[in-house]
């Protein structure tokens, strides 16, 4: 009788049921897409990581590749680059973000929407169109844009992108000033879901306008605040186009980041392999920010 | 309306003026952040000279549309970039939109065997960067399977992407499980179920997960100008790119070219903007 | 019926592998080497295929900004075109890939000797041919004509016998006023490297190694100039702010700036064509642009050191792909050869008021030269060309790709940050110093002077 048991939830567990062919057939073309495109690249990057890479004969080099990307300076300043673009750009475009959210708070639901719509705007026009306008806006010479509002101020003309003191600083402007639109609506969306009786709890005890954002807007955006964070952060650790686009990493290195190196090694050296190792090395750094979102994120759940 | 600040509700005048005051405070800022855009639009009605923009302004001197026409003629195959871009992002949307909510509602709703770990390597796929992959993608593309310069190499590598099959995933679970179950007992096949009832019922999220893949096929530059290197099939992202000049600077029709590129989103955004601003909190968490 | 559809697949793949087999296609990726070579290309692609019906062929159009990524993307898959332009210093990275071939086994020694002998050697590495040049192209500085005079410059004499560096400076500084500076270099992004380039020719470094095949850019020369440069930029006759090429010329054709480079002998025509568009003032010429003459100049020669120019050979390769067997060879470096000789050498080159480097194409090119230019330019020219110092032989594949890197990766950087005031001459000269130290021995580099 055990044995019969047995075989019987043997022979549940590998019959196949119309459910199963059902649930192969629905995602059939996503997961060959998934593997040509997705799998097969990711195994590829490693192998190739322990590659000198040519197209007719590469050489298996081992753990050159990697060795080689610790010893390169340029590896260590591109690192610090992208933390310092990204310590300064993720906070401070939360905070203008949550600032514009509560501010656009009060209104109406039309007025919202409007509002909405026009901060997410800049966001819909592609990067190479909007780097060919900032690199008009940071023209250095005295009649370039922002060098006339400076003027205007009586502060001599910068040398934006052409001097490694301002370029970085000009590349996280421009971040800061195109894009928070995304991030304001869900910043609305997330304290327009603060339940009133919160607030008036608040204000029983006292609690003025900063208060309040204080002690209750700010706690109950946490989550929100978290994913916006660690969103924030794995993309910038992928900055490249505006970089790319509009310094092509200098001048002296002050704009070369992760990403545009990896770029220039596998595109513009032809050094496919280190390029993967340098890439596979990134993909390690974001998995583990990964995993302490989760970890971040579990924890507040919790709470 | 919210609590927060419930405090001058009781006063009119004080709230009137607060929202006011606030209203002329954000007004500026989005015209802070939107001013590259008015520039870029307003600039591109200046004649097609070259310049030294040592005499720069805001509005051009003279209106004319030159610099679209030069933006033209500078390629004969300009309009026909403006038409790769919509046939591959179109391409793209059906690809996911067909593909990903088939896959979203098996993994939602359909029990079958390896759905879980199947759908557990996708998440984790998700995570991974594109700079791991894009080395090895682009010499599968163009050495292995030999297609440069085809719309296949621009469209399949996204035809159907992770993150639309979570998104769709998440929102098929929140679809009844009864109500599909009692249509099976009325002898549906699951995709009698899934044209018949889940489609109806997801309107608004595939409209959301096509606007948001359409926005980011069209501007997205860095693939296409890998694979393709023939300038009839550039995209119009590529094409841009390409509208430089080595010894002089025509700034009015570079902007006529980048607002060129930009023109359909705006169109589509004024159009379907309810979509656009629901899309951003679809994918979010929620607070 | 089954029949039937297996006997039309076969005839199908009959003619697929046929057609396949009958044509052997070629492809030739090109920048806009001049301003109608995009079009010429496709009539001498046509009258080739005319003259060889089992050869089909390609054309894939680039731009400028472009070609070079792309090319250089192209051949690490595999996929390189058959032909490819390039400028010279870059072929060392394509053998290096292992996708240059050495055409030389496959032309004729008869048709070989056409090509002069100098500009064949920078095609060369190693003693082996990869490709073959289209013209020898020297960069220099230009100016206006009028306001060189009004700042005392006798320019007939230094077109005749060069200049140095203090007359240069002292000219620049009679130019410069509060509208005019008196000399712009386009020295924004990457453009950084051609100021290097083209002034450290000046300065005795002619190329990246010297004779002995060592590093040059580590000597005292390579100080000497940083510091000439530091000096010229913190004058106040040049802009302290980052210029972008496409607006050096500009400056100059508004009066905005006296000297400018870097400068070809060929900006005359565009000089000439804006004068024609304000006398025609049909709304086309430079906005707020002034009548002016071209002038085209040496660069100032560093004191101690010979006058020379800096020149580089532009030409095609041929760059091995998944289609390369040596059939296909012969027909690529035949087709490889025409764009290289005859009329399409004289024709490439008029236009650039370069003379041809082979000896069709120099019986060609009267047909087809420019007329009614500026004596004084023409002689110029011609005389700075036999300045450039052609590169050392028996450089190898990976010395020129460490120069390279070294290039991309520190001179450049360092020399923008020099431009933007940020560091002195002997801080960019250490740093240089260091990173090639990395790359190369010591006993691989000069030190002291050259």
């Amino acid at each position: 009788m055990s044995k019969n048991k047995v075989t019987g939830s043997f022979r549940r567990r590998f019959k196949i049921t119309s459910d199963d062919r059902w649930g192969w057939l629905f995602i059939a073309a996503a997961l060959l897409v998934f593997i040509i495109f997705t799998l097969y690249p990711v195994f590829s990057a490693v192998r190739t990581s322990f590659l000198k890479y040519k197209p007719f004969g590469s050489q298996f080099i081992g753990w050159k590749n990697y060795t080689d990307t610790f010893k390169n300076a340029l590896f260590f300043k591109a690192v610090k680059n992208t933390l310092v673009y990204t310590v300064v750009v993720v906070p401070l475009s939360l905070l203008i973000s949550f600032s514009i959210a509560i501010m656009i708070l009060p209104f109406k639901k039309g007025t919202q929407s409007v509002f909405k719509a026009i901060y997410y705007l800049p966001g819909i026009a592609s990067g190479v169109a909007l780097s060919v306008v900032w690199l008009w806006i940071y023209d250095s010479s005295p009649s370039g844009l922002f060098n006339q509002v400076l003027a205007f101020f009586h502060i001599p003309p910068q040398n934006w992108l052409s001097s490694s003191k301002t370029s970085m600083l000009s590349l996280m402007l421009m971040a800061l000033l195109s894009g928070q639109g995304g991030n304001i609506i869900i910043y609305i969306a997330a304290m327009m879901g603060i339940d009133n009786s919160l607030f008036e709890a608040a204000e029983l005890d006292g609690a003025g306008f900063f208060k309040k954002i204080y002690y209750v807007v700010f706690p109950l955006c946490k989550p929100t605040t978290l994913f916006l964070l660690v969103t924030g952060v794995i993309g910038s650790f992928q900055v490249f186009q505006n970089a790319f686009m509009m310094t092509g990493g200098g001048p002296d290195n002050s704009t070369t980041m992760i990403g545009l190196l990896i770029y220039k090694n596998a595109f513009e050296y032809s050094k496919f392999g280190l390029a993967c190792a340098q890439a596979i090395l990134l993909a390690i750094v974001i998995s583990a920010i990964s995993l302490l979102q989760f970890k971040l994120m579990g924890v507040d759940v919790e709470y | 309306m919210t609590g927060l600040y419930s405090k001058h509700l009781e006063n009119r005048k004080k709230a009137v003026f607060r929202n006011i005051l606030l209203t002329f405070v954000l007004i500026f800022l989005a015209l802070v952040t939107l001013f590259p855009i008015f520039y870029m639009i307003m600039s591109s009605f200046g004649p097609a000279v070259a310049t030294s923009g040592d005499t720069r302004s805001i509005f051009p001197k003279r209106w004319t549309l030159d610099s679209y026409r030069a933006f033209f003629n500078f390629s004969p195959h300009s309009l026909r970039w403006i038409g790769n871009s919509f046939i591959v992002s179109i391409c793209t949307v059906l690809g996911n939109v067909v593909f990903a909510s088939m896959a979203g509602y098996a993994f939602a709703k359909i029990n079958f065997k390896g759905s879980k770990w199947l759908f557990g390597l996708m998440l984790v796929a998700m995570m991974i960067p594109y700079q791991v992959t894009q080395v090895p993608l682009y010499i599968l593309i163009s050495n292995k399977l030999k297609m440069t310069n085809t719309y296949a190499a621009m469209i399949l590598p996204g035809i159907v992407t992770s993150y639309n099959i979570f998104l769709s995933k998440q929102f098929f679970q929140s679809i009844p499980t009864p109500l599909l179950e009692s249509a099976k007992l009325d002898g549906c096949t699951q995709m009698g179920i899934f044209t018949r009832i889940v489609l109806p019922l997801s309107k608004t999220v595939l409209a959301v997960m096509a606007i948001n893949t359409f926005m980011s096929t069209w501007n997205t530059f860095f693939w296409p100008f890998l694979v393709t290197s023939r300038d009839s099939m550039f995209t119009i992202q590529v094409g841009l790119k390409t509208f430089k000049f080595a010894n002089e600077t025509l700034f009015a029709p570079m902007m006529a070219g980048a607002t060129l590129s930009a023109l359909p989103m705006f169109i589509l955004f004024f159009a379907l903007q309810k979509y656009f601003l629901e899309g951003v909190t679809v994918g979010a968490v929620k607070g | 019926m089954k029949k039937t559809v297996m006997f039309m697949l076969l005839v199908m793949l009959a003619v697929f592998v046929g057609a396949a087999m009958a044509e052997d296609t070629i492809t030739v990726m090109v920048p806009p080497v001049s301003g109608t070579y995009l079009d010429d290309i496709d009539v001498w692609a046509a009258e080739f295929m005319e003259a060889n019906p089992d050869v089909k062929i390609e054309v894939i159009k680039t731009s400028w900004e472009d070609h070079n990524g792309k090319l250089q993307t192209m051949a690490a898959a595999g996929e390189a075109p058959d032909i490819a332009e390039v400028s010279y210093s870059s072929i060392g990275s394509y053998v290096e890939l292992g996708v240059g071939i050495e055409i030389d086994k496959y032309l004729d020694a008869e048709r070989l000797a056409d090509y002069d002998q100098n500009a064949l050697d920078y095609m060369s590495i190693e003693g082996n041919v990869y490709g073959l040049p289209l013209y020898i192209t020297i960069q220099a500085i230009g100016g206006n004509k009028e306001m060189l005079e009004a700042a005392g410059a006798d320019i007939a004499s230094i077109q005749a016998n060069g200049w140095s560096l203090d007359e240069f400076m002292e000219v620049i500084k009679n130019g410069t006023n509060e509208n005019t500076f008196g000399f712009v270099f386009a020295n924004a992004g990457v453009t950084a490297s051609d100021f290097l380039n083209i002034f450290g020719v000046s300065a005795g470094m002619t190329n990246a190694f010297n004779d002995e095949l060592k590093y040059t850019y580590t000597s005292d020369n390579m100080l000497k100039l940083l510091e000439a440069v530091e000096a010229m930029t913190k004058s106040g006759y040049m802009p302290n702010y980052g210029v972008e090429a496409g607006k050096r010329m500009v400056m100059c054709q508004t009066g905005q700036a006296m000297i400018f480079g870097k400068a070809m002998p060929l900006f005359e025509l565009n000089f000439k064509r804006n004068n024609a568009a304000l006398d025609a003032n049909d709304g086309t010429a430079v906005a707020d642009s002034i009548k002016a003459d071209y002038a085209f100049l040496p660069v100032p020669t560093m004191e101690g050191m010979k006058e020379s120019c800096f020149g580089s050979v532009d030409g095609l390769i041929a760059l091995r792909n998944h289609n390369t067997t040596d059939e296909h060879l012969k027909n690529v470096v035949a087709f490889l050869d025409y764009l290289c000789s005859g009329d399409r050498a004289a024709v490439v080159d008029a236009p650039l008021l370069l003379e041809p480097v082979c000896k069709s194409g120099r019986e060609a090119y009267p047909k087809y030269e420019e007329t009614g230019l500026d004596e004084g330019n023409v002689a110029a020219a011609a005389r700075e060309i036999s300045l450039v110092v052609a590169p050392p032989a028996g450089v190898t594949a990976e010395q020129s790709a460490n120069a390279k890197l070294l290039m991309d990766e520190t001179i450049v950087p360092k020399f923008q940050a020099l431009l933007a005031g940020e560091i002195t001459a002997q801080d960019a000269f250490d740093a240089i110093k260091a990173a090639a130290l990395e790359v190369f021995d010591e006993s691989d580099c000069v030190f002291g002077a050259l």
